[in-house]
């Protein structure tokens, strides 16, 4: 008990010494703010029309500077890629639907893909009739 | 001196093909476009791919004399005949010029179209009619008339063999009509018109007053006659219409429909659909977001889109193969067959099957529509076509119950004694002679009238019914339904069906033709 009585007695002092000092250090601070402070001047109303006109010309000249910069895509500008890539997808989907070239897996007519089959087949689809039993 | 000949022939060359091109003279297509129009050159260029373009009889002119036609002679007598490609695809084409005494009909005219539909037929390449004419060229008498002649039995002998379609763009009235009546498909773009006789004679005979619009418009013939399977308000929207069709038939019945790189996983299952059906029976649901949520992204192009809204049909991709759509469309007039919707389903499904394209078959049908109107107007005969055109069609059919299946319009669409390969259903799916309460009325008369509380036991025998004959499974029992899936699954299972039956051959017995209900 002997001891924690010393060692709050401690912690006590230690702490004020700490808040002691950072407290004369803020009045220091403030009277040295305070000391070096210039005096104000009322500004004239041709002072502050002169202002405004200054900082809207540099407001025009300088529009880009106060956007957000734009996010790219390898150096591109990311609303131009993604138009792009709808125009792409918007081809794509045209393509499509035409059945176009591009998109087919085979030439109208190829007899690569052509099973032979349907092929024999289609033939007596369409020439069922063999008369004189030929 | 052989060279300065050579040039000077050159030259007279050049001359007169350059007067071909300017057809009716700079003024009359002026006079075209000031109209909205564009000249049958300009259609042309945006139909076919560019530079594939041949013409043949561009100098060709009439012969005729009289009516002053002898100083009206103009190098093609009105009409641009010749071969091109679409997407890299051969095409025959025929662009009837307006600029040219109006694109009237002569011999020379059908001299040149049927020179096309010979090759066209012979190379075995669709063929593609762009229509403008006022009509048969009045001062060339008969000949004009067997002018048609020569064109309507081509078109029947390429029937069913090459893809044939013809988009109206402007005028064709009389006999011209019959030619894209016997086509495939017909298109009609802009302020065009057909009929067999116009406002002036109708009024003359029978007093009655119509515009062109109204006799013969867009309008009336996609949704009320029928005789034009499609409409766009431009031209340009009616070239487009002729490639996106073409994307999804074959070059001519021998061969198959180009197949596209797949682009949709074939294993899409969409948890939407197993909430499409509500759970009242008779809440209609719009069969088109089955079709979206089913087929390949965006792939649907629905066919007689105002004609018979209480079907369904049109072309769309499984995998990137071309199939054909048949539908009953619950949300307009239940999804009951009638005449019309009669017409529209058989016409499709014999389309479908002379392009060897398979035919999907969704059934949500109650019956057909009762009433004097449709018995008067032979809905037995028409309703007949529906069976007959699935009977006889050869390629791929595969069918799947939605929700009602109800009497005749469940044999007719698609049963399994239709030929239909592969019959599927959803858990919804109700199939059944008729419906719950007429059944009841006819199977327990006695019983309900002897009961205590006649009403509280007809209820009870109509739940009854339905708990009994109102789903798939009784069917599923007695083979008439393969198998009873998850609506979600019906993608992935209809490509798999498809793939195995892609190499279906079916063989008709010999004959010379069958009759065909009409």
């Amino acid at each position: 008990m002997e001891h924690l009585g010393w060692g709050l007695q401690m912690t006590v002092l230690g702490m004020g010494l700490v808040f002691a000092l950072l407290a004369l250090l803020w009045g220091l601070l403030t009277v040295v703010l305070k000391l070096d402070r210039e005096p104000e001047q009322p500004a004239t109303r041709e002072e502050v029309a002169e202002e405004i006109e200054q900082a809207l010309e540099r407001a025009e000249d300088k529009v880009g500077v106060q956007v957000p910069l734009v996010p790219t895509v390898h150096g591109m500008d990311a609303d131009l890629v993604a138009a792009i890539m709808v125009a792409v997808l918007r081809h794509k989907a045209e393509r499509r639907q035409v059945a176009a070239a591009a998109v087919r897996t085979y030439w109208p007519g190829s007899l690569l893909y052509a099973s032979r089959w349907v092929g024999a087949g289609r033939s007596r689809q369409t020439r069922s009739w063999q008369p004189g039993g030929r | 001196m052989a060279e300065t000949e050579s040039g000077d022939k050159l030259q007279t060359l050049r001359a007169m093909r350059d007067r071909a091109v300017r057809g009716g003279g700079d003024k009359r297509i002026a006079q075209q476009h000031e109209r909205g129009k564009l000249t049958a050159r300009e259609r042309l260029a945006l139909l076919l791919d560019q530079g594939s373009f041949q013409e043949l009889g561009a100098l060709a002119t009439h012969n005729v004399s009289e009516f002053g036609l002898e100083n009206q002679r103009f190098p093609g007598d009105g009409i641009v005949t010749g071969f091109g490609k679409i997407n890299g695809r051969r095409v025959a084409v025929f662009a009837q010029d307006f600029t040219v005494l109006g694109g009237s009909f002569s011999e020379v005219q059908s001299h040149k179209i049927c020179r096309i539909q010979d090759l066209a037929l012979e190379s075995g390449i669709p063929l593609i009619g762009l229509n403008d004419s006022g009509g048969a060229r009045i001062q060339e008498g008969v000949r004009s008339l067997a002018a048609y002649g020569e064109v309507f039995v081509r078109n029947v002998m390429a029937s069913g063999v090459i893809p044939q379609i013809s988009v109206i763009m402007g005028p064709c009235a009389g006999g011209a009509v019959y030619s894209p009546a016997l086509t495939d498909f017909v298109i009609m773009a802009s302020d065009s018109y057909m009929f067999l006789t116009g406002p002036d004679v109708i009024k003359a005979i029978t007093g009655e007053q119509v515009t062109a619009q109204t006799l013969g418009g867009a309008e009336i013939h996609t949704v009320r006659s029928g005789v034009a399977h499609l409409a766009t308000d431009t031209e340009v929207g009616g070239i487009e219409l002729v490639k996106r069709l073409l994307g999804y038939l074959p070059q001519n019945n021998n061969e198959d429909p180009p197949q596209i790189t797949p682009y949709d996983p074939i294993d899409r299952m969409d948890e939407a659909l197993n909430a499409l059906i509500p759970k009242d029976e008779n809440e209609p649901y719009d069969i088109r977001d089955a079709v979206a949520m089913i087929f390949d992204r965006d792939s649907f192009l629905e066919i007689h889109p105002g004609f018979a809204p209480n079907a369904v049909v049109g072309f769309a991709r499984l995998d990137g193969y071309s199939v054909g759509v048949v539908a009953n469309q619950p949300a307009y007039m239940s999804g009951a067959l009638n005449i019309d919707a009669s017409d529209k389903i058989a016409r499709f499904i014999r389309t479908c099957d002379v392009y060897n394209i398979p035919i999907v078959t969704f059934v949500d049908c109650p019956g057909f529509l009762p009433g004097t109107d449709q018995e008067y107007g032979g809905v037995i005969r028409h309703g007949a076509k529906i069976i007959y055109a699935y009977c006889e069609s050869t390629v791929p059919k595969i069918s799947i119950v939605t929700r009602k299946a109800m009497g005749g319009a469940y044999v007719a669409m698609s049963s399994k004694q239709m030929r239909t390969d592969l019959a599927f259903a959803w858990p919804t799916g109700q199939i059944a002679v008729m419906g719950a309460e007429p059944a009841v009325r006819v199977l327990y008369a006695k019983d309900v009238k002897s009961a205590p509380d006649p009403k509280a036991k007809e209820q009870e025998l109509i739940a009854y019914y339905r708990e009994r004959f109102f789903n798939p499974y009784r069917a599923a029992d007695v083979g008439q339904i393969d198998e009873v899936i998850e609506p979600l699954e019906t993608r992935p299972r209809l490509v798999r069906a498809l793939e195995v039956l892609r190499t279906k051959v079916q063989q008709n017995p010999p004959k010379k033709h069958g009759l065909f209900p009409s």
